[in-house]
Order: C-alpha cells, then structure tokens, then sequence
C-alpha cells in the first residue's frame, strides 16, 4: 500500500487521461408489461486518475443506474463507456464498489468479507497481507474475527469499504454508502474516507443525497436532473484537503458551491 | 399430510416467539401435562372409563417400564424395534433431504427445470402421501426398502420447498456483490445462496425428520418384521390398550428429541440469524 500524498489534478491535465470516459451513454431499462423506464439520457462525463468526484441529484434520477453501468452490473442501452480506454462488457477488476448498507455476508467474520474478493472470479490473488493491511487502516484489527451482527453501521461499512479495495483496483465506485449512518458517524466516515483517498491512488466516483458530503469530499460534484437523467452542472470544488469539517463550513467556496447545487436541485422539485 | 406446506410458515414463525421466554414456557408445558393427567385419573377413576379405551396411568407406566427395563437386546423390550424404525427413518431422511436440497437448488438456479418440475412437485405435494404407501410397499417390499422410501417421500417435500425458498429470497444486492467480483455461478451458489438459505432448510429438517420417522411407522402397520409401528399393531391386535400408549410416548419422546437435535445444530450452523436470541 502506497502512501504518498497526492495533489489533485488540474482540470487541464485532465481529458488526456480520463479513467472513466463515458460519450453518450444512455440507459432505459426495458419491462415486459408496462412503459420502459428510461434512467439515463446521454450524457458525457470523463473522470480523470485520482479524482474524486461526488454525483448529487434526486432520488431515482440515475445516479444509480450511472454507478451500475460503470460498475459492469447493468449494459447501457447507448452510447459508449470505456475504463482506463477499453470498453465496459462487464465486471472489471479495476473497480471496487462499495454498496448501500455495507453489505457484507452475514454468515462471513470481517476478515473473510474483506477476503472474499480475492478468493472468488478464478484468478489467484498475491497480495501479501492487504487484507490485514486494509483492516488495520480502518481500525478494525480487533474486530477482524467479529461477525457483522457484532459490529456499528459504521464499522460495518468500513468493512465495506475494505472488502472494497481489497484487488486494490484503480476506481471505487460508492452508491450512497453513508446512508444509512447516523449524522455523527457519517461525518466521522467522511473523515475517513478522505484520508483513504488521499492515501491510496484511488479515482472515486461517490453516489450521495448529502450536499454537504458531496462537496467535503469531492475534487469535482457532478449535479443530475431528476429521470431521465442528465448532468446539469459540473462544479470543481477548490477547497484545499486535507479539510476538515470545522474549517469548510466556513469557507467561501462551500458557502457558494451549496447555495449553487441547492438551486439547481431546488429547480428540480426536490432536495434533501 | 396437506398440511406440510402451512407448517413450513407455522415453524418459522414458532421459532422467533417462543425462545426468549424458555423458562416461562416450561413452567406452561408441566402445568398442562398436569391437567392433562388430572383429567386422565379423573376419567379413568371418577367415571370408570373402561381401559380398553383409556388405560390406567399406572398401568401404561408398567408398559413402559417392562419395555425400558430389559436388556437392550431382549425381543421383548422398546430398544430393539427402536434401533429399527430410527434406522430406516434416519435412511430415508438422509436420502430425502439430499435429494430435495438437490432438486430444490437446481430449481432455484434453472428456470427450466423450475418450470417443468414445479407443477409436478405441487401435484405430488397436495397429494396425501401416505396414500402412496400401500403402492410402495409394492414396489419395495415389507422390508426395510419400503419404510426408506416412504420416510424419504416424506422428508422429501419440506426439504425441496424450503431450500427453494430460502435459494429464491436472496437480496439482488448480495447477488450484485457476487457479480461485481465476476464470481462463478456456483461460487455464488456456495458463497452467498446456501448460506443464506441455511436457515430455511433447518426448518425443512425439523419438519423432514420428524416426517421421516411418521413414514417409517407407517410403513410399518402395513407390514414388517420389526419396529415400533409393529409393537403398536402387536399390541392392538392384543387390546393391549397401556401398550399402544406407551409405545405412542415413546415415539413422543423421540420426536422431541430429534426435534432439540435438529435445533442444537440450527444454532451452530446459523448461529447469524439468531443474533437477537443470545
């Protein structure tokens, strides 16, 4: 595990080596009774190595279908998405998800959810003592033989997050994944997870109904139009990292980026 | 024997009461046991019921103990005829167990196979099964293979419905998790779906071996050398009223017992799904 500090890459050196590039790319899913669902219109979005970008917008406007196609869980219906410049035909090793509510197997100690990644896919994992590595770095060593049952939701969800990283792929893709955590918790995860970020190359595409969250955390926060789904603004967040929860309320550039996402999410009908 | 499907749902929904509350619930269970026997000497003192319809309590506890109180290997003691039924009913509820988490799994993974066996499975299902068994006995003999036969269709059922059951009711997100990761279909099945389903199929087994153990009696009235459904046919035939009883407690307590096994194992194997009971 590396553990160099990162400077955030400008936007200039940003399109000639975007990870994610997706052209186009559109989503409905198809029912066999009733009127097709479409879940995305083409949209355009190229995430650069090491970004951090948060994606608001209403609920079920997208955002998720945007993740699972990424992810390689669903096919888009058009346009093209490629990682790292090859296409997306499904799950890619280079993409960690971590889900809503953790997830994790409940019949699995910590130490085998963090492992499962690399004991299924048919491929052999060398990967010295990640595992414990990972559990270490979020503090879980003493709960590495602990079952989930046993376990906070936060706790749980680092597990998740762990489980996560676990291939050390290049881009982790997070669907609401503080949810479901209590506002103290959450605010100590967001904590977490910046550091993780910024101590792992990692490029990370974090789904969140949280304004607040998105712009702690992210280098970029994309804003999504309610169904079908569009990116209506795409707003660089210029506050200095490491930050801290204290210091950004108070800095200008939240203040305004806030006011800014809350209208346009206001516009459409609905905010948080 | 329609009634296998209900009391799928009537022993999930048991399990979930009655455990916290265990010390209470014994208190329950002696204080009915009591009544049950005060109305017993009642009938059988007070109003003189006759013992070839309701034996004395002292004389079934003489039946009892002349069948317990013998060397395990005499002809005329409960131990040998036990050894006998639990044998077969232990055969046909390994044999009807496999088989059904086996065609309940590839149910549960095919849809075709779903499709061309669930009807069938629903026809033999709202069968009376125990109506089959005279055609059995046919096709197997009044040997052992009958009683197996009979005891694996019994314990068949339960197993294929709830394995089914639990394989069909894993969260899409557990699924998603598997194939975000580019598991196989079987890692998946291994990992995430049998897991999951564990604790519906120990409510099939609690069903299965104590349906197990009812098909091997009855196969046993229609004709063996040995076992506990012959002492209670023997006895019958004889009017030996106190001998049916005891051998019915016997078969009681057996149940009972199989039933706290199966339990015992539950709480080990799944020991996850019954975080709230600890």
């Amino acid at each position: 595990m590396t553990l160099a500090l990162r400077a955030v890459p400008s936007a200039s050196a940003a399109t000639q080596n975007a990870v994610i590039r997706a052209q186009g790319l559109s989503k409905t899913y198809t029912a066999k009774s009733g009127p097709h669902v479409h879940a995305l219109d083409p949209i355009d979005l190229d995430i650069n190595d090491g970004e951090f970008v948060s994606v608001v917008g209403p609920s079920g406007c997208g955002k998720s279908t945007l993740l699972r196609l990424i992810a390689g869980l669903d096919p888009q219906t058009g346009g093209t998405l490629a990682l790292g410049g090859r296409a997306v035909e499904g799950p890619s090793n280079e993409v960690g998800v971590v889900f809503q509510a953790a997830n994790l197997l409940p019949w699995l100690t910590v130490r085998e959810n963090v492992r499962l990644p690399l004991r299924v896919g048919g491929r052999e994992w060398k990967v010295g003592n990640r595992v414990d590595d990972l559990i270490a770095m979020t503090g879980l060593s003493d709960f590495a033989e602990r079952y989930p049952y046993e376990l906070s939701g936060g706790m749980q969800q680092r597990a998740g997050i762990c489980r996560a990283l676990a291939r050390d792929p290049k881009i982790l893709l997070m669907d609401e994944p503080f949810g479901a955590l209590d506002a103290l918790t959450r605010e100590r995860m967001n904590l977490e997870l910046q550091r993780i970020w910024q101590t792992n190359a990692k490029t990370i595409l974090l789904i969140t109904h949280s304004i607040s969250e998105a712009i702690f955390l992210g280098s970029r926060v994309i804003v999504m139009s309610a169904r079908p789904g569009r990116i209506i603004a795409d707003l660089p967040v210029d506050i200095p990292r490491p930050r801290s929860l204290d210091a950004i309320l108070a800095h200008p550039s939240y203040q305004s980026l806030s006011r800014q996402i809350r209208a346009l999410l206001n516009a459409q009908g609905e905010v948080e | 024997m329609s009634a296998v499907a209900d009391s799928t749902a009537v022993a999930a929904v048991n399990k979930a009461d009655v455990r916290p509350q265990r010390d209470n619930a014994l208190l329950l269970v002696v204080a009915v046991f009591l009544v049950i026997l005060g109305c017993w000497m009642l009938a059988v003192y007070r109003f003189d019921v006759p013992s070839y319809i309701l034996p004395k309590p002292d004389a079934v506890l003489w039946a009892l103990w002349s069948g317990l109180a013998v060397s395990p290997t005499s002809p005329i003691g409960y131990y040998l005829p036990l050894w006998g039924s639990l044998k077969n009913a232990a055969g046909g509820f390994l044999i009807g167990s496999v088989l059904g988490v086996s065609l309940g799994s590839l149910m549960a993974e095919f849809r075709t196979v779903e499709k061309s066996v669930m009807p069938y499975a629903f026809a033999l299902q709202s069968l009376p099964k125990v109506a089959i068994a005279p055609l059995i006995v046919i096709w197997f003999g009044f040997g052992d293979g009958s009683k197996i036969a009979i005891s694996a269709l019994l314990a068949f059922f339960p197993m294929l419905i709830n394995s089914f059951t639990g394989l069909r009711s894993v969260e899409p997100e557990k699924i998603d998790l598997m194939r975000s990761l580019s598991a196989s279909r079987f890692e998946t099945y291994r990992i995430v779906k049998l897991p999951h389903a564990a604790p519906y199929i120990f409510a099939g087994l609690d069903m299965a071996v104590v349906y197990a153990l009812l098909g091997t009696i009855v196969a046993e009235f229609l004709g063996a050398q040995q076992g506990m459904g012959v002492v209670i046919t023997q006895a019958q035939a004889i009017t030996d009223v106190a001998g049916v009883f005891a051998a019915l407690i016997i078969l009681g307590a057996l149940g009972i017992a199989l039933h706290g096994l199966v339990r015992r194992a539950e709480l080990r194997v799944v020991h996850w799904a019954h975080r709230n009971q600890k």
